[in-house]
């Protein structure tokens, strides 16, 4: 498979101190997969990511390396050509729902306003495909979600509209950090089972998070962090059945989900 | 909504009669008897029966919560009572002053709206920057400088050394414009002060990043998502200080020689014109009771989530 982004030697620094909050990291991602990073909280997981968006304020921290997406390196892209590729090639799914969004503005102005910033329908060309994209979420009333403001609607529905505007724009990456984290039990899996039919269209997955069962349901391959460091890295088989480092183990024994995780 | 507007509305005319209370107790508090002061400005050594008399036609010898009973139904019919200083009813008077005073509050309130938007987005943008030291610099300034010098500085300035505008200039558009920007800088100062911490305080809310993750610009950002969510507090403190001109008016209306009602009050507190105190103080408190409602209609307008939060208030 192409490898879809490739992440070279990417240590973050906060340029206060100096002190050196992600180590040398090196990953890639491939298209069609899902590649799963798992660690405890202050591990650098979400500085990666937020790396690779380039959402760091770069006032607070100093970024080295290189994030290669299809050959371009994504750290010495200037505002203008990163905000081409944010939300259209590479797109979020942000932590917690209830808050991602603006909340004095109604769901479908935040749609139009995504969609027209990387196209050039008009704003009702753009309202009609916003509709078009959520009713492929299986979601209900699309006319009414679209009139609503974010707090009328539920944590697990603005998940999923999320979702759908990760995927409207046919973007090659989504980066998830944390997604599921905010939602109860019976939630998290009707977004899991998005995850693998994401996975499906060919489209390169991150799904970061803390909890072994989330990774374990979803990924292929699975990265372990510790302080800023990747301390494992291999297959998601290989790290349930055979977890080289001690970290790891103690990561999976906390755990009570994979139990079940091996039964599925 | 309506149902909103109509608590919100019981509750300012519970506040409006609060406020009339109030001055009525604290004008009888006062140890200067009105009925004598009428009669010693009006009368040559008046006798004590003079006052007497006069005291008993103006009402001034029935206990606080009759005077006050008796004004109020006056009040309910539209008669304010006839001004023992001027002898007109004080109605007219203030209709002649009120609207002196408004054109220059009215010039101030754009005057702050000018100056507080571009200001604070420039700070908030270049925070810690050259520009925003500066302008941190020049607001503490201009919050803690007394109204009445900053007043007499723009005279010294712009009158006398820099004769740009006259020093007494009531009458023309020209002369409105050192009163209004004196009332204008220190709330404008505490405006931009407030304005640029909420900007900054929004700028690293989730939905900015995922704004940013979803590839908006950064103008489109600022303008749509972090202006807007800054206005609630920003409408209901602009709508108070509207209320707060027109209330301490009065200490620039006296520099200015400007013919306003808040010299006006001030003059009727010194002549212990009671019928044009409470008059001057119940058309303040509607208006800044009225602004206050109009701040909190804007603010549902803006904000939706406010109705769904205090819906059942």
């Amino acid at each position: 498979m192409k490898d879809i982004l490739t992440i070279n030697n990417l240590s973050i620094l906060l340029r206060k101190n100096q002190s050196q909050i992600v180590k040398n990291i090196s990953f890639n991602l491939e298209a069609g997969k899902i590649l799963g990073i798992i660690g405890e909280s202050g591990s650098g997981k979400t500085l990666t990511c937020k790396a690779i968006m380039r959402l760091l304020n770069e006032k607070k921290f100093t970024i080295k390396g290189s994030i290669r997406f299809k050959g371009d390196d994504l750290l010495k892209m200037k505002e203008g050509q990163i905000n081409n590729i944010l939300g259209k090639d590479i797109s979020m799914i942000m932590q917690n729902p209830m808050t991602a969004f603006d909340p004095m503005m109604k769901i479908g102005t935040q749609i139009v306003e995504t969609i027209r910033a990387h196209t050039r329908l008009s704003k009702k060309e753009a309202y009609f495909m916003g509709m078009k994209e959520l009713k492929k979420m299986n979601l209900k009333g699309v006319s009414e979600i679209m009139n609503s403001y974010p707090h009328t609607l539920s944590g697990g529905m603005l998940q999923r509209i999320m979702i759908s505007i990760a995927l409207m724009l046919r973007p090659s990456v989504i980066i998830a950090d944390e997604a599921t984290t905010a939602l109860d039990v019976k939630t998290q899996s009707i977004i899991l089972d998005e995850f693998n039919k994401i996975r499906e269209s060919g489209i390169g997955l991150i799904v970061v998070s803390h909890d072994f069962g989330v990774i374990a349901k979803v990924a292929d391959n699975v990265i372990v962090m510790k302080d800023g460091s990747i301390i494992e890295s291999s297959s998601v088989y290989e790290i349930f059945e055979n977890p080289q480092k001690k970290y790891t183990k103690e990561l999976l024994n906390s755990r009570l989900l994979i139990r079940e995780m091996r039964h599925a | 909504m309506t149902r909103y507007i109509r608590n919100k509305f019981i509750g300012l005319i519970i506040v409006l009669i609060g406020v009339t209370i109030l001055s009525f107790i604290f004008s009888n508090i006062s140890s200067v008897d009105p009925a004598e002061a009428f009669a010693r400005r009006t009368i040559l050594n008046p006798t004590t029966e003079q006052v007497e008399n006069l005291r008993e036609e103006m009402g001034f010898n029935l206990p606080v919560h009759i005077q006050y009973l008796n004004w109020l139904r006056n009040c309910i019919k539209g008669d304010l009572g006839i001004s023992l200083l001027t002898k007109n009813p004080v109605i007219y008077d203030i209709s002649k002053k009120l609207p002196a005073t408004l054109s220059i509050v009215s010039l101030a309130f754009l005057w702050i709206i000018a100056i507080t938007l571009p200001v604070s987005i420039l700070s908030a943008l270049s925070k810690d920057n050259f520009f925003d030291h500066i302008m941190r610099m020049i607001t503490i300034i201009g919050i803690s400088i007394p109204n009445f010098w900053l007043g007499f500085l723009m005279l010294v300035v712009f009158a006398i050394a820099i004769p740009i505008f006259d020093v007494v200039a009531y009458g023309d558009f020209k002369g409105l414009i050192l009163p209004s920007l004196t009332l204008a800088i220190p709330i404008a100062s505490s405006s931009i002060r407030l304005l640029r911490a909420t900007i900054l305080s929004n700028m690293n809310k989730d939905f900015v990043i995922y704004a940013r993750a979803r590839g908006i610009s950064r103008n489109n950002i600022i303008c749509k998502h972090i202006l807007k969510n800054s206005m609630p507090p920003m409408v209901t403190v602009f709508c108070q200080n509207i209320g707060y001109m027109i209330a301490g008016s009065a200490i620039v209306e006296n520099v200015f020689s400007w013919p306003g009602i808040g010299r006006h009050l001030v003059d009727a507190i010194i002549a212990r014109d009671l019928p044009t105190i409470n008059a001057c103080v119940l058309v303040i408190a509607i208006i800044f009771v009225l602004l206050n409602l109009f701040a909190d209609v804007l603010n549902c307008a803006i904000n939706p989530k406010i109705l769904q939060e205090t819906g059942g208030f």
